[in-house]
């Protein structure tokens, strides 16, 4: 087993006017994991997730990170560990050109100058910036701003990445591009934890879920437990994919047998299950 | 798009491009929307649609200045011609962000605004605001403060200030971007229902192409400022190829059924878009093997 | 989070004093604030205090108004401590205690106790006004007595502006902090300033296509959907508040023998405790603030 990164132990959260937004959360997270955050807005899911950098502080239970309680932490020192990447990029940066941006993270953990500039230049690699290091963030468009906003947080190398809604109001092929660098982010070693929305992101790339309803937390399993199960997700109303969708009504035609989280596993199930059919 | 009549929406010869910027935001435009449609635009951010939008109640040319050459008539009027406040009461538009069309301190008064704005009698606007906000399903909510509201309330708030106008078009810019699942489903629903209970003709931006093939009759893609399809969904999404170079995807049945149809050599014509269509299809083929 | 209110804001109720229309209360508000600033009577001050307090507790918003107070009442409260010490008062000063290296002066005690007299009832009355009172109706109210259209939309959309402001700061604030953020006060926090600086105009420019989408700025006859009636009830208060205003201040010009600043006389042992609770209550207050700070 890999090493934890992240424990909720009995985490609970109560905002100042006594509404309570997570409830006896009990949770570990470990190195290399690819989770998925779900929930309809007021779930907790974001309150819960912002106790992962220190954003938040438990009102009861403990938060423990690379094995350090979060209570008396500041969320400057914890982002060395946890990198959270909002939501809107806008909200993040500032600073006059991409590359000046990228450099802001590593100089505020007192990095040499060539450590600074060598993350900076794997970052531009990564992300595939290179035409647009000297332009202002802010010129640039919205879907490389949001790429600028996750290589921000890259260039402190967190062990675990907080990608809230990564691809929320991005077209097609950004979107595609973001699938791909939430797995190469993996494949580095960090462990990323996406907080979405996104149905295709979850059913694809995510490897386990994390289903929080009325702030306390309903499911944490594999994505395609999640997906099968009708009832949890309409009573989070989440819909499936709609290729789940459908696997989901020919298997209550017991056309096929088994759920499919993507289009090549519909493939496959089909496939399968023709080779059943002409073999009886 | 058989049709004999008058087109509500027309684009002749539209090219615009914005203030400083050398590559044109629209080019050569020629669309023609009838009235009653259910009309999607899909294409990459950056693309035009936006763009063509704003021309739709005059923002383009009134409020952004830039160069805009061919003409776009709204009811046979010359969008040139008229301010957008006068296009108001035929186009009602909404945004992509809900929050930033919001400006009252409560339901109510944000739907009043318009009206207020057209002179309507206080009598006549305590009508009209209650009959919208049923529209949109906020009913019970006409004193609360929009920035109480979730984001699919406000998006839909925003939807009945417009609506309170009474316009005969109903733009939306992406009303879904911003909000969570249970939202987009209200806002779609709301779309639909202006379209076929009230026979508004509908104009929708929208990302995901599963809820276009539901619900549109008239799908436009554009890429790069220029129109690339504009046919039914059904010959539209069939387009798989121009589709993927426009960067766009297809409904997932219909690349799963393409992918199918290749593979097995089924010589389906034309693919599925719906998720119904999908289903009886599927059993058709196979079970009669 | 959404829904971010004002800290000083429209308390919602349904009390007689949420109920008199916008300008009667309006009028008494001002009418508190000019009698305050003209007069150092600690009597009339303190009646005016009394009536206030009065007020505040019929109209059902004491838990918001003692969260204000709980901030403003400690900056208020150490007037009576630096006047004690260094009076804006004519010279001769009468000292009667030494409180370490500071003297306390007669003449100071009787400076800080009605300057805090004076602010304290000038700000229990503007409370009360506004925690009462619906934005709209007194703009309504105000637009109805000659103020132009365009100031009144202008100040509806920017009282909603500011808690939005205030949120995302906190949001951009946190996005910094989570990229490692150096340091805490005011050269530090301006990187922060930059983002929602653009997305306030960002959000300006997408609110006025916005609104012309909705007929804003139409050439037109202008209806209004919010109306304030005028009630008996609300002439009434406001003729009796104007009486009552012009009333006092003409005793208060006419009758010098309401200057108590050299027939009124403190004991020095009273003199002490007033100054150190005085100093207590505010060090307190800004230790707490601090602390506060130094966490986040």
């Amino acid at each position: 087993m890999e090493e934890v990164l992240i424990t909720c132990d009995n985490l609970s959260h109560v905002y100042s006017g006594g509404v309570v937004a997570v409830k006896e959360v009990n949770l570990k997270i470990r190195r290399g994991e690819l989770i998925g955050i779900i929930g309809q807005n007021g779930s907790g899911k974001t309150t819960l997730v912002k106790h992962f950098n220190g954003l938040l502080k438990p009102t009861y239970g403990k938060v423990i990170i690379k094995g350090e309680e979060t209570t008396n932490k500041r969320v400057q020192e914890l982002s060395r560990s946890v990198g959270y990447v909002f939501q809107n990029p806008n909200h993040q940066l500032f600073a006059k050109t991409v590359t000046a941006e990228l450099e802001f993270g590593p100089r505020n953990l007192g990095l040499s100058e060539e450590e600074v500039h060598e993350r900076v230049e794997k970052a531009i690699e990564f992300f595939n910036l290179d035409t647009y290091r000297d332009q202002h963030p802010y010129r640039i468009s919205f879907p490389l701003r949001k790429l600028v906003g996750m290589a921000s947080i890259y260039t402190m190398r967190p062990d675990v990445f907080i990608l809230d809604e990564p691809t929320t109001g991005q077209d097609n092929i950004t979107t595609r591009i973001v699938y791909q660098l939430i797995r190469r982010l993996r494949d580095e070693g960090s462990t990323v934890i996406c907080v979405a929305h996104d149905m295709i992101l979850l059913a694809e790339v995510v490897e386990r879920m994390i289903v929080m309803r009325d702030s306390v937390l309903i499911a944490d399993t594999d994505p395609k437990t999640v997906f099968s199960d009708r009832k949890l997700m309409s009573s989070t109303h989440l819909y499936p994919p709609q290729i789940t969708e459908l696997s989901h009504r020919l298997k209550d035609k017991n056309f096929i047998n088994t759920y499919a989280l993507s289009i090549d596993e519909m493939q496959k199930v089909t496939d399968q299950q023709l080779q059943v059919k002409r073999s009886k | 798009m058989m049709n004999t009549k008058e087109p509500i929406i027309e684009f002749r010869d539209v090219t615009f491009y914005y203030p400083i910027s050398e590559t044109p935001a629209l080019q050569n435009i020629n669309l023609k929307i009838y009235e009653g449609e259910y009309v999607a635009i899909l294409g990459l951010n950056g693309a035009g649609k936006t763009t063509l939008q704003l021309c739709l109640n005059g923002v383009i040319p009134n409020m952004i200045m830039g160069e805009l050459t061919g003409d776009v008539f709204i009811k046979g009027l010359n969008t040139r011609d008229y301010p957008t406040r006068e296009l108001a009461k035929i186009v009602g538009m909404v945004f992509d962000n809900p929050e930033f069309q919001l400006t009252q301190t409560s339901v109510a008064e944000e739907v009043a605004l318009g009206l207020e704005n057209l002179g309507t009698s206080p009598h006549d606007m305590e009508e009209i605001i209650g009959e919208v906000l049923q529209t949109v399903g906020l009913s019970g909510l006409k004193d609360r403060s929009p920035f109480e509201l979730s984001g699919g309330q406000q998006q839909r708030l925003a939807i009945a200030s417009a609506l309170a106008m009474h316009p005969e078009i109903f733009v939306m810019d992406e009303p879904t971007s911003n909000v969570d699942p249970v939202g987009k489903e209200e806002i779609i629903a709301v779309a639909a229902k202006l379209n076929q209970e009230k026979h508004m003709t509908v104009i929708l931006a929208e990302h995901e192409v599963e809820v276009v093939a539901q619900y549109a009759d008239h799908v436009i893609v554009i890429d790069k400022g220029k129109i690339i399809l504009d046919g039914t969904p059904q010959q539209v999404f069939n387009q798989i190829d121009v589709l993927a170079k426009c960067g766009l995807r297809t409904p997932q049945v219909t690349e799963f059924f393409n992918q199918i149809n290749q593979s097995k050599k089924l010589g389906i014509k034309e693919l599925p878009i719906k998720i119904d269509e999908a289903e009886s299809l599927m059993l058709n083929q196979f079970e009669k093997k | 989070m959404r829904g971010a209110v004002l800290p000083i804001s429209m308390v919602p109720g349904n009390s007689v004093v949420h109920k008199i229309a916008p300008l009667p209360k309006l009028l008494w508000a001002v009418g508190v604030l000019i009698i305050s600033f003209s007069t150092r009577n600690p009597a009339i001050l303190g009646a005016m205090i009394v009536l206030g307090l009065f007020l505040a507790s019929i109209s059902n918003i004491w838990s918001s108004f003692l969260k204000v107070m709980g901030i403003l009442f400690p900056i208020m409260v150490i007037a009576i401590f630096l006047q004690s010490i260094a009076p804006a008062f004519p010279q001769p000063w009468t000292p009667i205690a030494q409180l370490g290296p500071f003297t306390i002066y007669q003449e100071g005690i009787y400076s800080g106790l009605t300057l805090f007299e004076r602010t304290f009832s000038m700000t229990i009355f503007a409370m009360v006004f506004i925690m009462t009172t619906h934005p709209s109706d007194l703009f309504v109210s105000l637009e109805k007595i000659g103020m132009p259209y365009v100031i009144n939309f202008i100040l509806t959309v920017t009282l909603q502006l500011i808690p939005i402001l205030q949120r995302e700061f906190a949001t951009v604030l946190s996005a910094q902090k989570s990229r490692g953020m150096k340091g805490t006060g005011f050269g530090a926090v301006l990187p922060s300033m930059v983002p929602v600086f653009v997305g306030a105009i960002e959000r300006v420019q997408q609110m006025s296509i916005s609104l012309e989408s909705r007929a804003f700025g139409s050439t037109g006859k202008k209806t209004s959907y919010r109306n304030v009636v005028m009630g008996v009830k609300d002439y009434v208060i406001m003729v009796v508040g104007l009486l009552a205003s012009a009333v006092t201040l003409y005793w208060i010009l006419v009758d010098k023998s309401l200057d108590w600043s050299r027939t009124m006389h403190f004991s020095p042992t009273l003199s002490v405790i007033l100054v150190i609770t005085a100093a207590l209550i505010f060090v307190t207050f800004i230790v707490i603030s601090v602390s506060k700070i130094i966490k986040t």
